[in-house]
């Protein structure tokens, strides 16, 4: 029977030295194989266990990481995508093409509205497809610069020193494309173009605007003037002689404030277009601000026969009626004009001298021209003297008042005194207002000056009988420049003089001018208890719409219609019409100019209320006046 | 080359071959109780006056295919044409270990030096920085084997001896010198990984803490159940630990564990355990176990040659862990080796706390645990010698 080799060895263990077997020994022997292989046998079965539980652990934990893995990638292919999408949204969403090449200048990424830009199919802007196919492709599509022939080769040369650039690229179309090229770190760029057509077009705008008057498109002041310096080099180089005329339109102002500027605008406008038309193109026709233009002209040997040449027929032009809108517009200009290099060699100088044309023309009444003359430099200085002089004249306190009686044609008595001021010059003698209240007006003394009369006459006719009011004229520039209410009320408060003896007579200039604001001051004066007189009416104007905008008290009928009276039917129906509206009205009506008993007569025929002329004395200082009834005998009117 | 082998037992004393006067070397292994007190090494010294006397303790003696606890296996060597030198170095502290190691080195080193046996203290010494001294002295071109003796289960005491009572703390190197002499290795394990692979979190030199964050010593615990957990350090040996650094998973070695600190949690190895390298555990199969055996006596026997003058030995240095698994059927595993080596080659050895040998890799000299690591010593015949 074959042994076991562990038995066999156990049994040899166990043998005594005389060959027998020692059983004890055998026994323990086998014991204890059983109990190591027992204990072999559990160890083996502990550590499997135990190693199955480990492994299963472990791997619960790999499927772990693995989920917790697979979510974390999962997330960041989301979030890729999500990017993705995101900057794809902002790449086609760009107003600007984009377009991304490789180092090997093959297309990686473009956007739909670089293809758009260059009219290029979607085939043509695949990614793969080469810089030099598509510029091709642009080519002939037809969007290239000028010179298709090397657009190419220059773009491609460009894009190969590996710089950034900015280039702006007109096409054949006349669009204007801008490219940023970025070169990317490894190779490849970024290029964003954009059609810049528009921003190109309004720099040009913009460029042409700083140059241009906006509204009438003229060139502008500082353009004027840059020719100037042109046309300066030009004579001084070649000899080569240049006319400026400076232009200032006639009423417009009346336009404006009547019209409305929309009218006042489109006046300006056809104005310009008129001047243009009476010029070369060679001229420079500019408009200076407001109603003022000026025209830069060369000129050849005949210099001042071309000149007046030229003024003529621009006074032609702006005398020509316009229609704008329906409303028949006349308007003048006057014209000053200047002849380089006579009348000057810089552009102060000329421009200095033109205005004085300017000045002259305008004062020697309007729709004229005048060319400079060196006198009209001494005039302007004898004119500045004069601003000066009337300056003083308020502080060294020159001026005096002279009254002219205004008589109730009825009662013949003295309803009103007008005041009229005089200028008393220490050296001329007593000057008329027609002399120095335009140059007044013009300086702005007008209102010192017109406060100076309002005050003086208020304070002398407080001493005069109660039913005697006393008369004066508010300029329109008084008017434009500060408020006659506070004015009034203080220097009554200050003379103590009952509004309702004072009246303030107006012209029609008044109501022309912001008439809104002046009728309501107006009112204002008349809420007060001051009469409003509307002076010289019946010239200007003289619509009747005045009457209605306005509850005049008086209305006083320029002496002209007076003078006329007796020889003109004409002018007596006038008067007696303006009467008649009067009395309908319950205005009353001054007759100004009577100096005979005659036309004395017939206005009180007519049906006036008032009358004021020499036939009631010259006007003459306060002291000389007297306040009695005027009694009619033989044709005199004597003061009874 | 002559070779007589002999035994002694507590009632018969020594069995002694006919005639040993004229032998060069005797190795001892036995029991560190039969060598302690130095009785018979005076014996042994008496019977081989001119003979190199070196020898252990052990975790078990083997004397052909068997395997004996109490007695002393012995062999007389003597040679015909081999010159012998022997060389021993106080291993004083874990520590020194490597300074130790090349102190042998240098003692031992000479141009026609061809293979060195060392035997070393088993519980104060750091084998492989032994192992590294010596090699760092001699180079991979001389092999170096042996190992480091045991006592038993037990853990607490070594003995070596070399030409002097076997005494603790010592480490001893045979030098074998000439063109005669032909040295044969091979070492093998023939365990099983089994389980996760598991990283080393925490060690320091040869001491371990912790795989994975947690303590090593609890796995161990775990693994072996609470009565064998009673036995450690000893029953540790049950589950070698296989590390390996994770960059180089072919150049991996098993670990002996020496002692356990329950405070501490750690465990101590008879090689380091460096931090971060990966280890897993191993269990035995008697039949594989003695497979591996098998396969380094093969080694062993080729290093030799066929043209052998004489008689040869081969020298088996099996890890008492081995003994500690297969318990009776220990001797399947000399069984095995036996029949590896035939008639020709007695075997003689003993069971270690550590095998030392030539990596069947590198090359480099370095110490092994849980392997049987075979030595065989023969002269060529002369017709052979270079």
């Amino acid at each position: 029977m074959p042994v076991h080799k562990l038995l066999a060895r156990q049994l040899a263990k166990a043998a005594k030295p005389s060959g027998e077997v020692d059983l004890q020994a055998l026994l323990a022997l086998v014991s204890t194989a059983y109990e190591q292989s027992e204990a072999d046998r559990q160890r083996t079965d502990r550590s499997i266990a135990l190693m199955i539980g480990e492994l299963e652990q472990l791997n619960h934990g790999l499927d772990k990481l693995v989920q917790e893995r697979t979510a974390e990638l999962r997330n960041r292919e989301f979030e890729l995508q999500a990017q993705n999408l995101r900057f794809d949204a902002a790449i086609e969403n760009m107003p600007q093409g984009l377009c991304m090449f490789d180092r090997n200048e093959r297309l990686i990424v473009c956007n739909a509205r670089y293809g758009e830009i260059y009219g290029l199919s979607p085939a043509q802007t695949k990614p793969g497809v080469t810089l030099r196919s598509i510029l091709e492709a642009r080519v002939k599509a037809g969007y290239h610069p000028d010179e298709p022939h090397i657009y190419v080769e220059k773009i491609l040369t460009k894009v190969r020193t590996g710089q950034p650039y900015y280039s702006e690229y007109p096409m054949s179309d006349g669009r204007v494309f801008a490219i940023n090229h970025r070169p990317m770190t490894g190779g490849g760029w970024v290029a964003i173009h954009q059609d810049i057509t528009a921003q190109k077009q309004a720099e040009t705008q913009i460029a042409f605007m700083a140059r241009h008057d906006g509204l009438t498109g003229l060139a502008n002041r500082s353009v004027l003037l840059e020719k100037m310096e042109e046309a300066l080099a030009r004579l001084r180089r070649h000899g080569s002689p240049f006319t400026v005329f400076m232009l200032d339109l006639d009423l417009f102002k009346i336009v404006n404030d009547s019209l409305g500027h929309p009218v006042g605008d489109e006046l300006l406008k056809v104005v310009a277009a008129r001047l243009l038309a009476c010029t070369r193109e060679t001229d420079t026709v500019a408009r200076l601000g407001g109603d003022e233009f000026a025209i830069l002209a060369t000129a050849d040997d005949n210099q001042q026969g071309a000149a007046i040449a030229t003024a003529n027929r621009l006074l032609a032009a702006i005398s020509t009626p316009f229609d704008l809108d329906g409303n028949a517009i006349n308007i003048g200009t006057s014209i000053g004009i200047v002849l380089a290099p006579t009348h000057g060699v810089n552009v102060e100088q000329l421009i200095k001298n033109a205005d004085l044309a300017l000045y002259k023309a305008k004062a020697e009444g309007r729709d004229s021209y005048r060319i400079f003359e060196p006198s009209m430099g001494l005039e302007a200085i004898t004119r500045r003297a004069h601003q000066s002089e009337l300056r003083n004249a308020l502080t060294n306190d020159e001026f005096v008042l002279h009254y002219h009686p205004i008589v109730d044609v009825q009662t013949q008595e003295t309803a009103s005194v007008e005041a009229l001021i005089r200028w008393k010059h220490p050296q001329r003698g007593m000057i008329s207002p027609l002399e120095f209240i335009p140059l007044a007006e013009e300086t702005g003394l007008i209102n010192p000056i017109g406060e100076w009369v309002l005050r003086k006459a208020c304070a002398d006719a407080a001493h005069w009988p109660a039913n005697v009011k006393v008369s004066v004229n508010l300029s329109a520039v008084q008017f434009r420049r500060l408020c006659p209410i506070d004015n009034v009320r203080s220097v009554l408060d200050e003379t103590g003089l009952p509004p309702e003896r004072l009246e303030l007579e107006i012209t029609e200039t008044v109501l022309l001018q912001g008439s809104e604001d002046n009728v309501e001051t107006l009112h204002q004066l008349r809420a007060m208890g001051i009469a409003i007189v509307l002076d010289d009416f019946g010239t200007g104007y003289s619509s009747l719409s005045y009457l209605r905008m306005f509850p005049f008290d008086k209305i006083k009928i320029d002496r002209s219609f007076v003078h006329e009276l007796a020889k003109n039917e004409h002018s007596a129906s006038i008067v007696s019409a303006v009467a008649g509206l009067g009395r309908s009205l319950r205005i009353g009506t001054v007759a100004e100019g009577v100096e005979t008993e005659e036309q004395l007569v017939l206005i009180r025929a007519a049906g006036c209320t008032h009358a004021q002329g020499y036939l009631f004395g010259k006007p003459c200082p306060a002291a000389e006046l007297n306040f009695r009834r005027f009694v009619q005998r033989n044709h005199k009117i004597k003061v009874a | 080359m002559r070779v007589a082998q002999f035994s002694w037992s507590e009632d018969a004393g020594w069995a002694a071959p006919a005639s040993n006067a004229d032998s060069d070397l005797v190795f001892f292994f036995g029991t560190r109780q039969a060598l302690a007190g130095g009785d018979r090494y005076h014996e042994l010294r008496a019977m081989f006056p001119r003979a190199h006397i070196v020898g252990c303790s052990t975790g078990g003696q083997i004397h052909d295919d068997d395997v004996t606890d109490d007695d002393i296996a012995a062999a007389a060597l003597g040679f015909d044409a081999t010159r012998l030198q022997v060389a021993s170095e106080p291993a004083a502290a874990a520590d020194r270990s490597r300074a130790c190691g090349e102190a042998i080195g240098r003692s031992l080193a000479a141009p026609d030096l061809v293979g060195v046996f060392v035997l070393s203290d088993g519980l104060n010494v750091n084998g492989s920085e032994l192992a590294a001294g010596i090699s760092s002295v001699l180079g991979k071109r001389v092999p170096i084997t042996g190992g480091l003796a045991g006592d038993g289960a037990d853990f607490r005491e070594t003995l070596v001896g070399a030409n002097c009572v076997p005494r603790k703390h010592l480490v001893a190197g045979v030098g074998f010198y000439g063109a005669a002499i032909r040295i044969g290795h091979g070492s093998a394990g023939g365990w099983d990984e089994f389980g996760p692979r598991r990283r080393i979190t925490k060690s320091r030199g040869n001491v371990l803490f912790e795989f994975d964050g947690e303590p090593a010593l609890d796995l161990y615990e775990r693994y072996l159940g609470e009565d064998e957990a009673k036995g450690l350090p000893g029953s540790g040996l049950l589950f070698p630990l296989r590390i390996f650094d994770p960059e180089r998973p072919q150049h991996d070695i098993v670990r002996t564990i020496l002692a356990i600190d329950r405070e501490a949690r750690s465990m101590t190895f008879a090689g380091d355990v460096p931090q971060d390298w990966t280890a897993q555990l191993m269990r035995g199969h008697f039949d594989r176990l003695a497979a591996g055996a098998a396969s380094a006596a093969r080694q062993a026997v080729d290093g030799i040659g066929e043209a052998r003058s004489g008689d040869s030995l081969a020298i088996l240095v099996s890890c008492i862990g081995r003994r500690l698994l297969m318990g009776q059927h220990t001797a399947d595993e000399l069984e095995a080796t036996s029949a590896e080596f035939g008639p020709r080659i007695p075997q003689l050895g003993f069971y270690s706390y550590g095998e030392i040998s030539p990596h069947r890799v590198s090359g480099v000299c370095e110490l092994h645990n849980q392997t049987m690591t075979v030595t065989t010593i023969a002269e060529a015949a002369e017709s052979a010698r270079a």
